[in-house]
Formats: C-alpha cells, structure tokens, sequence
C-alpha cells in the first residue's frame, strides 16, 4: 500500500500514533540530533544520528530480570517491554536489523531480543542525502529500504511517499485520522527512484573502493600489528556498531538485584581471554583483525549478509582517528 | 527514552556525552558531536561511563555510627550531629576535604562552608596529591597554574614533548589529538622510565632513572642555549630571570646527566633538537613530574624551557598539566584550597578577605590551613579532632595507608560523603548518601579551563541527595546566609566573587562550554592564554637544581617502587570496578616487573610475590614486562584489596606538600605457593 503524507501533517500524523504507542523520533536535544520518545518536537528527519535507534531492540545496558531472595527463595520479575513505533530509521539501521533477526532468531532464540523486535514497529527514512561517510550503497543496504520495515517513508520536498512493508504498516497508515495521507500515483515512485538513484551514484562515485571483495582483500593484507599500536582501545567502534551485538552477562547485586547484560567488545582483551589468562587474540591488532573479520567473513557465512552496513559511524567515532576503511594505507614512517 | 547532554566524570578531558536513559535507568551513553574537546568521540571509560550508576551498592539513606555498627538515621538527625559535632571544636581542629568529582557549585559551597561556617581554612582536595605543584610552580612562574592552551591546539604543534604521562591510559582524548598530529608529522619526544603505548609511539623515547626531572630537563636547556635556539626577543620582551638559569644549567651538560639520569648524552641532546628548533612545541606533563619531593621544581624547569624557547602564548605551544578527575581544575578555581579562595585570591591579602568577608557577610579567619595530607598527619598526632570528607577515599590514595587508618581512627568525628560505600565510609560517625553525576545539575571545569555543564538524567537512589544540597543545608544551620534554590544560583554568586568566573552563567554554557578566564558577561572566553602579557605581567624564570629522592635504592630495599593507573580504572575503581566490561579487563591488583628482576627473583607471569618496603608490604600477581626498567616496579594503586599507598611514604615537597608516591625503596619476593 501506498500514500502521500504532505509535511504539513507529519506532525499530527506523529500525535496520532503516540496516543497508542510510545513514538521514537530523532530531535534536537542541546543542538543535536537524537533518537528518543517524541513529545511534540519537530521531528529532524535530515541526516544520520551517532547513536543508531538500533538500541531500542538492543540497549547498551538490558536488564534481563531483577530478582529478590526471601526466606532462601528466588522470584524473578522481568520487566515490561515497552510498545513502541521508531520513526525515521535509516536503511543502513534496518539492514543492520535483518542481520539481528536472523542471529538473534536462530535456534536458540534469543527471547529478550524478539520481545523488543515483536513490540516495535518500524518507520524508515530512505536516504536521499547521504552523509559523508556513508556508504550503503556499496555494502547493498541502501539508500533505499529493503526489508523488514513497517512503513517506509520517501521524502520529496513537499512530503513524504509512504509505502506499508507489512500488515502493521498498513494500519499505520489507514488507522491514522482520516486525511492525513493523500493517494499516492506513479510520480511519487518516479521522483523516489531518481532521488534515490542520484544518492546511490554519490556514494558509488565517491566509494568505489570500497566493495567487499576489496576490503577483504584488504583485510588479508593489513599490517595489523601496526594498526593495533594505534589503537586506543576504546571499543567505540563496536559499542556504535548497529550490526555488533555481541553481549557480556552481569549480576549486580546481592543477595537482591538485577542480572543485565551489556554490550560486549571484541577490542576488549577480556572479551576473549581465558580463565587461565590466555589469550588467543595476542595483540591488539588480531583483535581488531577480528572485528572486520566477524564483518566480513563469519557474519556472511553465517547468515548470508555482509555485517557492515556501510553507516561510516566506526569511522566516525573512532579515537585513535584511523581511518577504519583505508587498512591498506599506512604511515610510511612508521614501517 | 531520553537522551541527556553532560560531561564525562572520569578524567579530565572533558568529553560531552549522552546518557541514555530508559525506564528511569542509564542504559548507555553516547559521546556528543557538539563536544569542543572530544567531537563525538569517547574512551572506554567514557562509554561506559553510566554503568555504576545503578549499581545496588548505591548508598541510599543517612546512616549514623551507634558503637560498632553504622544505623540508618534520617537527614535531619544525620546533618544535625555533623553541624552540631564539627561547631562543638576549636576550628583550628576541624577539616574538610572536598571532592575533585563534585562539582563547581559543590567545592564553591564546601569552601565557603569551611571558612564561613567552621571558621577554618583547612580546606583541601586531592589535587594535594596531583597537581599542587603546578598550582604552585606555574603560579610563580606564569601566575596561573592552568593549561595554557585548548587541547585541540596539539595538532598545531611541530613538536610535542610527553613527561611523566600515560596518555593513552589516563587521558585517551589528549593522546588521540598527540597521535593526529604524529600522522601529519609533529616530533614526539616521550619522557617515562616505562615503555608505554605512548613511548612506543615516540620519535624519542627517554627512560631516565625516576626523580631525576630535574637534572633531564636542565640538560635539555644547556644544549638549547648552548645551540643558540633560545627565544631571546620572547626573553627580553616577556619574562625575568633568565640570566640565572642560563648560568645555573651550565653545569647540566649531557654528558654530566648522563651519569645521574642514566639516559645517553645523545639522545638528549636529539630530545633538546627536536623541541628547541621546533617553532612551535608543547609540553604535555601529569604525575609523572608532580609526584616527587622536587615537584614544585619539576613543574618550574619545564616552564623554563617553555620560556627560554618562546613557546608560549601561541597555538601549538604551551604547557598542559593533565588533569586526573574531571573537575579537580574547578576545585581550584573554587578555592578548595587551604591558601587561596575562590578564583586564586589569596588568604593572605587582607583586601581579598574583606572581599569575601562581605559577599559572605559574616568574619572570615586570617591564617591558611592545613593542606590535606598534612590534616591527615595532624589527626593522627591529635591536631586535627573532626573531618568532614566529601567523595575521597584517603584510605586508598594517600601515602602511607596505615598511618591514615590510625589518623582516621583517631578523629573524634569523621563524616563522609560518597556515592559508594568506601573503606573511608567504614570508619565514618556519620555517612551521607551522595547523587552521583548523572543525577544532578552543576559545571564541571575541565583540563583546558573548559566550563561545561552536568545535567541531571535520572534521580538519585534511595534518599541520597546531590552535595551542594549538603552543604546548603549545612550552611544554613551554621547561620551563614545564602539561599539556593538550585546550582545556578550559586554559579551566580561564584561568577561574582571569582574573576577568572565573571562573565558564567548558566545560559551562556552551550554543547562548547566556555574557558576561563571568563572575566565579564560579554567576554568570550580564553582559549589560548599568556598571548600578550602574563597574569603577573613577565614570566618568571627561576634556576632548579637536581636533589636526589627522598627515599633511593638501598642495600636492603634495592628496587624503586613507582604507582599509577591503568586504562580501565579511574583512581580507587569504587566507580569503574562495579562496570562488569571494565571489571573485567583488569580484574585483580599486579605487580609490573622487568623480566631480569623476575629471573633473579625466580618469579614468572602470574606467579604472587612479595612486595615490600619500610611501611607495608603486598601480596600481588607478578606481571613480567618489558616495558618496565630494570629495577623498576609498578603497581597501579586502584585496588582496595591491595592497596599500593599501603608501600608509599609520605615524604613531602616543601613547596607544595604533594608526596613523593612516584618513588619508594622496596624489594622483591617470591612468595612460596
């Protein structure tokens, strides 16, 4: 299903979902764009946040179950999952979701996960301006959206095009009070296919470097000893990741408390030492070896998709300000 | 699900970040692109910097001691028996140390509360044991002991010179700025007897032997001057003195330090290169200088180079004293200092006390106080009766841990104030739950003089309340006037009594902040200081010389003990122990040892040995690096458990009385399994 939502009514079209679910949107906080529950605020569907939405199904910190002791006997209360509507997910984020879904909804099912995934519905924003270090295009998760949207939203200047990828999305659109969505007709898709097609040739251009096969040539040939001596060991790269999922178990407290789990970094040399100190990760080089090797290598073995989604966020965040998709271009003075 | 702009409570860099918070938790943080200083980048410690928030260890209610056991009072009756037992002494014998994890608003009223409320100016922080003598050398050097120049200005330099810094360790964001500017080609010259990440880095890597700064340093300027790359019109035009120092680092010829510092004359005379043909260079500094009997000297010898080579007052130069806590910069500036009040105006100058006689409007006492370590020592010898301790665990980083028990044991009164429960609290009469920074307003300043605003992301557990809510509180029990309703109305009153603070407010300190000196509401702020003149009009050049440390090698402690930190803990880890990631990447205290020590030890990796010295000795898990000197060892002093301040003296520099924790004579046993 398709409709036309004119920007005069995004707004009241947001009032109209938050009266049922909690509304996630990007908004200005302190002169920033975030992801967070919407109240009102002028939406700002321009640009990509730092910090990927993606914490919504998968927060930083998830408590798992709080548990209480009483007379030598445990209760564990799990708390409550939040129905929630993310608007303005970009393809590159939703990519990143079809991987979780696969990861995380292979046998044995990851129940924490799929209870966020199952109560929130996704909105995503095709990219019709990519940022600068953006390159979906070339990792094949954008610009436009692929899968596993609700509703996918197209903006063209005077509105947004809006297309259902499932039944809720239908809803979202026709549950909605009458005359906020206008028809949609075949201009709509025309002038999205150009918008995207022009945002798609920006990053193909731009990137052309940068296919799998050439960053995995590149992976193979990194000075990865040399690279690792930069490293500032911040685990930024994985902590921003919207595909790195991996997680670490907690209980904190006692005897009452709560177990969480936490996201988990691969940069970490804790992340795979042994109990008897060992290590088979030695350096931090084959530490971050690793980490594009989990990218590029297991995670398609494993579930048929490239782990990286092209969001250029690694790169972004990273501390040590190497460049993280250039491994092939080091310091000559160095060597 | 909220996203809430602050600042980083680890180091001093100041990194904006966003706690994210969900179902009335931190569930994560995020750094902020705003950010001047750390442009949407964070450390390890910095992205999970929410996980201690939470914790159940929270201490939640008042709690007073009844005998052996601490009970659970209420505010009321907990305030009043601190107000009530710290008025009952003579003010001479009352103390207070205040947090370097506080905020502005929070040291500011601590500082006003000792002085205008108990009368005494036995006001200190732990800045007594990192940066007192760069307060005190650059003060007479510069008149300000502050980072001259924004962190972001490193890129600028042609050169950079790391004394005694981690960086990547301690302060990841500075290091990452020193790294960018080795990519485009900036000379490193690392100074630190242990092979760091940082040193392995170097261009120049300088592995003097500890507690001879002094002696390096003046090498370094006796082949500068020798050379003819002193900055002779800046020396005419801008400073004094250097007549002196010229004549007394004649005699500091490479070839003569050498033979004290153990580092080959070549290689320093490659280091002075590098840093005096540069045109523009920095020098980055931290404990490494500052901890030693000779640390008000370390910090002038420096200044010395900077000056007799120019490199002040300009982008790419300078001088940066890191700071370790995110706001031990602002406990100073908030005069939580026994000498000084806020805004570096001296107890001594009668007019800077009537000034704050009368913005406080009540008398305000004449003499300067004890500093802290030196109130510690006067409780154990009876001197010091009550304390009133705010976020510090002396217990676990001052010098000499079992003279501090018997000190603390000896006060007739102790309360403490924290987040956690802290080997300090345990001895405490009255413990008060303190808000952690996630759930309070108020500024921090950082390392770069950078004014930034906390805000408040959740409340605080239980009954805990923020600090300037205590010492409001405290305040108005002692009858001393003021009425706060929040911390910005106390930044008002800071901003009209410090002038380095005179044009913040609240509305003005934006995603950037802004740096002091600040003097009036249209002011933009400072980033580069000393450009035209110093605050004392010329610098002030002044000759140090070489002393050897307080406690050496000897035949029956043969080895050097030095401590510091790791990347993963922040001071005494009541924060960064209770994060299960960062728990576990350092889980348990160690011993750095040179693999020639261990051998002839007959130690190996993982193995437990002794560690001794005249006051205490540990049992630690032997870590055998390369990168320690020989006749070296390191222990970080993060771990309650084993306490490296358990080995540490208290000697003291008598310009600053910081203590030497960077040297202690200790020896080296395998202890039989």
């Amino acid at each position: 299903m398709k409709a036309f939502l004119p920007k005069e009514n995004l707004i009241p079209w947001l009032k109209d979902l938050s009266s049922s679910l909690e509304v996630i949107a990007p908004v200005d906080v302190e002169g920033e764009v975030v992801y967070q529950t919407w109240k009102g605020q002028p939406p700002v569907l321009i640009g990509n946040t730092l910090s990927s939405p993606i914490e919504v199904l998968m927060p930083r910190t998830d408590v798992l179950f709080r548990y209480v002791q009483d007379s030598g006997r445990y209760t564990f209360d799990e708390p409550n999952v939040p129905t929630r509507v993310v608007v303005g997910m970009k393809p590159c984020d939703l990519k990143a979701v079809a991987i979780l879904d696969r990861i995380f909804g292979s046998e044995p099912t990851d129940r924490p996960y799929l209870a966020k995934r199952r109560s929130t519905l996704l909105i995503s924003l095709n990219c019709t301006d990519p940022g600068p270090r953006c390159f979906c295009a070339i990792m094949g998760s954008g610009p436009g959206s692929l899968e596993g949207f609700d509703l996918t939203l197209t903006d063209l200047g005077s509105g947004y095009l809006a297309e259902a990828g499932s039944a809720a999305g239908v809803l979202l659109i026709k549950g909605c009070s009458s005359g906020l969505f206008l028809e949609a007709d075949g201009s709509h898709e025309a002038s999205r296919d150009i918008l995207l097609e022009k945002a798609r040739s920006v990053m193909a251009e731009k990137y052309e470097d940068r296919s799998v096969e050439h960053l995995r040539r590149a992976i193979r040939s990194a000075d990865w000893e040399y690279l690792g001596r930069q490293c500032l060991s911040c685990g930024g790269c994985s902590f921003i990741c919207p595909v790195c999922h991996c997680f670490s178990i907690a209980d904190l407290g006692v005897p009452d408390g709560e177990r969480v789990r936490c996201r988990d970094t691969c940069l970490l040399s804790g992340f795979s030492r042994m109990t008897s100190g060992a290590n088979p990760l030695r350096s931090i080089g084959e530490m971050m070896r690793n980490w594009y090797l989990d990218k590029f290598e297991h995670l398609p073995e494993r579930t048929g998709l490239i782990g990286c989604v092209g969001c250029g966020r690694c790169d972004e965040i990273c501390l040590a300000q190497i460049d993280r998709w250039r491994l092939e271009v080091l310091d000559e003075r160095s060597r | 699900m909220e996203k809430i702009l602050t600042t980083c409570v680890y180091c001093g860099c100041g990194c904006g970040l966003y706690l994210h918070v969900d179902g009335g938790r931190v569930v994560g943080v995020s750094p902020s692109r705003k950010s001047a200083a750390s442009k949407g980048r964070l450390c390890i410690k910095g992205w999970l910097s929410g996980d201690f928030v939470n914790h159940p260890d929270r201490l939640s209610y008042p709690m007073i001691r009844k005998g052996e056991r601490q009970l659970r009072a209420s505010w009321d009756e907990a305030l009043s028996l601190v107000a009530s037992s710290l008025t009952g002494m003579d003010p001479s014998a009352v103390g207070v140390l205040t947090s370097a994890k506080g905020t502005n608003e929070e040291n500011y009223l601590f500082s006003k509360l000792a002085r205008a409320g108990f009368k005494t100016n036995n006001v200190d922080h732990v800045a007594r044991l990192c940066h007192a003598p760069t307060v005190t050398g650059l003060s007479y050097a510069f008149g300000s002991g502050a980072t001259t120049n924004p962190i972001s200005s490193l890129e600028e330099a042609d050169a950079i010179l790391v004394v005694g810094s981690n960086t990547t360790e301690q302060h990841p964001l500075v290091a990452s700025y020193v790294l960018k500017a080795r990519s485009k080609g900036t000379k490193l010259i690392v100074v630190d007897p242990r092979r760091t990440q940082i040193a392995s880095l170097a261009d120049i890597h300088i592995s003097p032997r500890p507690g001879t700064d002094v002696a390096w340093i003046n090498s370094l300027l006796n082949v500068i001057i020798k050379q003819g790359l002193a900055d002779q019109d800046f020396i005419t035009k801008r400073t004094m003195g250097f007549e002196a120092v010229k004549e007394s680092v004649l005699s500091y010829a490479p070839e003569i330090v050498e033979t004290i510092c153990g580092v080959p004359a070549g290689v320093l005379r490659e280091a002075a290169l590098a840093y005096g043909s540069a045109d523009k260079a920095s020098i980055i500094y931290a404990m490494g200088i500052t901890q030693h009997i000779t640390g008000t000297d370390n910090v002038q010898a420096l200044a010395n180079l900077a000056l007799a080579t120019g490199n002040l007052g300009r982008p790419g130069t300078g001088l940066y004293p890191l700071r370790g806590h995110q706001n031990v910069q602002g406990a100073c500036d908030m005069g939580a200092l026994p000498d000084l009040y806020p805004g570096y105006q001296k107890v001594v100058d009668a007019n800077a006390r009537a000034k704050f006689e009368k913005g406080w409007s009540t008398k305000l006492p004449k003499v300067p106080g004890l500093t802290a370590v030196e109130m510690i020592q006067s409780a154990e010898t009876g001197k010091i009766k009550g304390l009133l301790i705010i976020g510090e665990n002396p217990m676990v980083s001052y010098p000499d841990r079992s003279s501090v028990r018997r000190a603390l044991e000896k006060l007739e009164f102790l309360a403490v104030c924290d987040i956690f429960p802290t080997e300090t609290s345990k001895l405490a009469d009255a413990v008060l739950p303190a808000a952690s920074f996630a759930e309070k307003e108020g500024t921090f300043t950082s390392t770069e003089r950078r004014i930034q605003r906390i805000r408040k992301a959740t409340d605080p557990p239980g009954e805990s309340r923020s600090e300037w809510e205590v010492a409001a509180e405290l305040l108005r029990r002692l009858g001393v006037p003021g009425d706060y309703s929040s911390p910005a109305d106390i930044m008002e009153e800071i901003s009209s009594l410090a002038p380095n603070y005179g044009g913040v407010t609240y509305h003005r300190l934006g995603a950037a902040g802004l740096q002091w000196p600040c003097p009036t509401r249209d002011h933009p702020g400072t980033e580069i200081m000393h450009i035209e003149k110093f605050p004392i009009g010329l610098a002030r050049f002044r000759p140090v010389d070489h002393m050897e440390p307080a406690e050496g090698p000897d035949g029956e402690y043969p080895l050097l003990l030095t401590t510091g930190r790791c990347l993963y803990h922040f001071h005494t880890s009541t924060m960064t122990r209770r994060s299960p990631l960062l728990d576990r990447e350092v889980p348990s205290p160690f011993v750095e040892v040179n693999p020639e020590d261990a051998s002839r030890a007959g130690l190996r990796n993982g193995q437990k040995a002794l560690v001794e010295t005249r006051r205490g000795q540990l049992q630690l898990e032997v870590k055998v690096s390369p990168g320690v000197p020989r006749g070296i060892l390191f222990v970080p002093f993060h771990f309650s458990e084993a306490p490296a301040n358990l080995l540490t003296g208290a000697f003291l520099d008598p310009s600053s009385k910081i203590p030497e924790l960077k040297i202690s004579a200790a020896r080296l046993r395998k202890v039989s399994p």
